[in-house]
């Protein structure tokens, strides 16, 4: 995700809801770490996920993370 | 330096390919592009940073957190360094930013090291170009000894060609020389690595760089000979290791950099460049701005208000579902439950009237609005823009954020009021965000009542809301004298928008946008439908009536709208709106409540985080002096209006 208004890019899964927020349950806004500015998180919505699905029709499908292997490390 | 090409080490048939890159350099947007979306999001093991996982043609496909350099300084860049050597992949796409490429190379560079099969994927190559870059790919990848493919991932160009690059990726050919006391710690330490590790040249430069973790998950055995190397390296330096070893990769980006990247003229003559530098002059940034706010009025007043409105109100919900939906519910022999959901104060006849028939169609317009100023880079520039009068009120730098912020949604900016250095300038601050600044939706439905006025009344709103919060601004930073601070922030070039993320923005903001009003919509109709059936509607409109008919010179039923005010301001707005299109509110009417709107306290949610960020008392100073204050500037306008003689 790249911030409209500052340009930071982020990865939305990253975030969580703002403690603060009395609205955080299910909450579909995501704040920007860099600069605050929300925007509506599409993936929570299921019109525009439906509708991005059929614009992206031709892209291939995705996989499990589980099936791919990331090894421990330490 | 010398350029050699190091055999790839033994493939797993499974392995997957890893996605690399500099922080902001569109990684995410190529990783969708190549995947369709992100699937599955998990921890790192042994670590809080989350990866990205999916599949392209059947390969899996890591996103890794964005890395300024492999030598570890934080959990993301030690987790992507991990990634890379626990488990060969099949390739690594390094995704660089085509405008910033010197950042890039000094990771492609790293990565070289590494041994990997390797693809440089040059992303952002429009902007680039736009910017005057050129860069000469061939050279590139002639000088490197790698793949390069060119691509815009947010319009998906280039992905079929990056594809195709997966079997034929490479390890990079291109090796750094370093100085030959480095060299010789190099061969030193990769003599007391194990045998078959896969990329030990550049395991060896980070534990000479300082990695002590390496150090003991590979040569533990050999710690105290490694040290030894290390530190009679180190004597024949001043600055540290990693530091000379830095430099001496910059040194060889610079090198590249010179043979194949050009800044061209097409900067000084390229539209959007120019567009984007005039839209923040002083002055001409000022008519451009007025440009904006004039489009923004006839879209989202004009259109929206006005035909998608009448449409939605006049036709679908009076022709169409209210005349059909009536005569079932009248079968219900239960009067309180018919006049519940269609009565004046009726769930479908008010809430869902309201919800989808008024403020629907304007906020529809709004985000479309909304979304074509994020994606044409222009928001930025806004802000840019309103830094100037919130310094003139002599408010600290850093409060435009929060106000700019406010322009979305007051109660998300109330948070933000947190970058604010002292408790005073936070609550100014969010003073003035409950005060002033209309919030998206209320923004949208205010565009809407202004299309019912003329240029002159809107002028007089305007200015009076301007005024208002200069003098609250100005008193504001007489009570907070703090230190200035500047307002920085990075300006993305000026681009045209697409039309498909356009649509996928505003659908999936409508959609939230219906989730959490109409719910409140629901709740604020059934206040004043109890309140109507107790007779405390009538009472509270009688008690309001010196207030609201004498005062502010309206009339009584809009004491109803006031009220749901309370839960939000754009359903009290919406509601003023709806009176103003029956012809229950002359223009004159329509501007003071215009005003009361603008200014009046905060919705609840606002209050809430209010309460939350700075306690119960500070909330109830707010919306004490709010409320008073917002119906005091609406009377003040009433009788200074009706002194000089002035209707619209």
């Amino acid at each position: 995700m790249i911030c409209p208004l500052c340009g930071y890019e982020y990865d939305e899964k990253n975030l969580s809801c703002h403690s603060s927020c009395p609205m955080a349950n299910g909450c579909a806004i995501l704040c920007c770490p860099n600069c605050g500015y929300q925007i509506v998180d599409e993936s929570k919505s299921s019109v525009a996920s439906w509708l991005r699905k059929l614009l992206n029709k031709n892209d291939p499908k995705v996989v499990n993370i589980q099936d791919i292997e990331v090894r421990k490390n330490q | 330096m010398s350029s050699c090409h190091a055999s790839a080490p033994t493939l797993d048939p499974d392995a997957p390919i890893i996605l690399i890159g500099n922080p902001n350099v569109g990684k995410s947007a190529v990783f969708g592009a190549l995947t369709g979306r992100y699937v599955e999001v998990s921890n790192f093991p042994g670590t809080t940073v989350e990866i990205s996982a999916g599949a392209v043609d059947g390969i899996p496909l890591i996103d890794t957190p964005g890395v300024n350099s492999l030598q570890p300084r934080s959990d993301d860049e030690r987790v992507t360094r991990n990634i890379l050597l626990d488990r060969p992949p099949r390739a690594v796409i390094q995704v660089a930013d085509a405008r910033n490429l010197r950042r890039s190379l000094l990771l492609t560079l790293q990565l070289a090291e590494f041994g990997v099969p390797f693809i440089l994927d040059l992303n952002m190559s429009d902007e680039a170009q736009a910017r005057g870059i050129a860069i000469d790919v061939k050279r590139l990848s002639q000088a490197l000894g790698a793949e390069i493919v060119q691509t815009v991932a947010t319009r998906h160009e280039g992905m079929d060609d990056l594809r195709a690059r997966f079997e034929s990726s490479r390890p990079i050919g291109y090796r750094i020389h370093y100085d030959g006391a480095i060299e010789t710690a190099i061969e030193k330490i990769s003599a007391l690595l194990p045998h078959d590790l896969n990329g030990s040249r550049a395991i060896a430069l980070m534990i000479l760089g300082g990695d002590d973790h390496l150090l003991q998950r590979y040569a533990a055995a050999h710690a105290d000979s490694v040290r030894d190397v290390i530190a009679d390296t180190q004597a024949g330096y001043d600055q540290p290791l990693s530091y000379v070893i830095t430099q001496q990769r910059f040194t060889c980006v610079d090198c590249l950099l010179n043979q194949v990247v050009t800044a061209n003229g097409i900067r000084n003559t390229h539209y959007a460049e120019n567009f984007g530098r005039l839209s923040v002059h002083p002055l001409w940034g000022i008519p451009i701005l007025l440009l904006v706010l004039v489009g923004l009025y006839l879209f989202v007043g004009k259109f929206g208000a006005g035909v998608l409105v009448d449409f939605m109100e006049s036709t679908v919900f009076d022709e169409w579902l209210i005349p059909f939906i009536s005569p079932l519910i009248n079968l219900i022999p239960i009067p309180f439950i018919v006049d519940l959901l269609i009565g004046n104060y009726g769930l479908i006849t008010m809430a869902l009237s309201y919800g989808i028939a008024i403020v629907m169609p304007i906020v529809l317009t709004f985000f479309i609005a909304f979304g074509i100023l994020e994606d044409s880079g222009y928001l930025p520039r806004l802000a840019v823009m309103l830094d100037r009068p919130f310094k003139a009120m002599g408010l600290n730098g850093k409060a435009v954020l929060p106000m700019v912020l406010g322009l979305g949604c007051d109660t998300m900016a109330t948070l933000t009021t947190r970058i604010l250095e002292t408790r005073k300038e936070r609550i100014m601050v969010t003073l003035l965000l409950a005060l002033g600044v209309p919030c998206s939706a209320q923004l949208g439905v205010l565009l809407g009542m202004m299309s019912m006025l003329s240029p002159l009344a809107i002028t007089v709103w305007g200015a009076v809301v301007i005024i208002t919060m200069f003098v609250v601004g100005y008193l504001a930073a007489q009570l907070i004298p703090g230190k200035r601070s500047d307002f920085i922030l990075e300006l993305p070039p000026i681009r045209i928008p697409q039309l498909s993320n356009i649509v996928i923005k505003t659908v999936a903001r409508l959609e939230w946008y219906l989730k959490e009003v109409l719910p409140l919509f629901l709740l604020g109709t059934l206040i004043l439908f109890a309140l109507d059936k107790t007779g405390a509607l009538a009472w509270l409109e009688h008690l309001a009536s010196p207030l609201v008919v004498s005062g502010l010179g309206l009339p009584a039923q809009t004491t109803g709208a006031f009220i749901i005010g309370f839960l939000r301001r754009d359903y009290g707005a919406a509601g003023l709106f709806h009176l103003a299109r029956d012809g229950v509110l002359n223009a004159t009417q329509l501007v003071i409540s215009l005003v009361v709107v603008t200014l009046f306290v905060p919705c609840i949610a606002n209050v809430m985080v209010i309460v939350k960020e700075h306690g119960w008392k500070t909330a109830v100073w707010v919306v004490g002096f709010i409320f008073p204050f917002a119906f005091g500037v609406g009377v003040l306008l009433n009788y200074a209006l009706r002194l000089f003689g002035v209707t619209f």
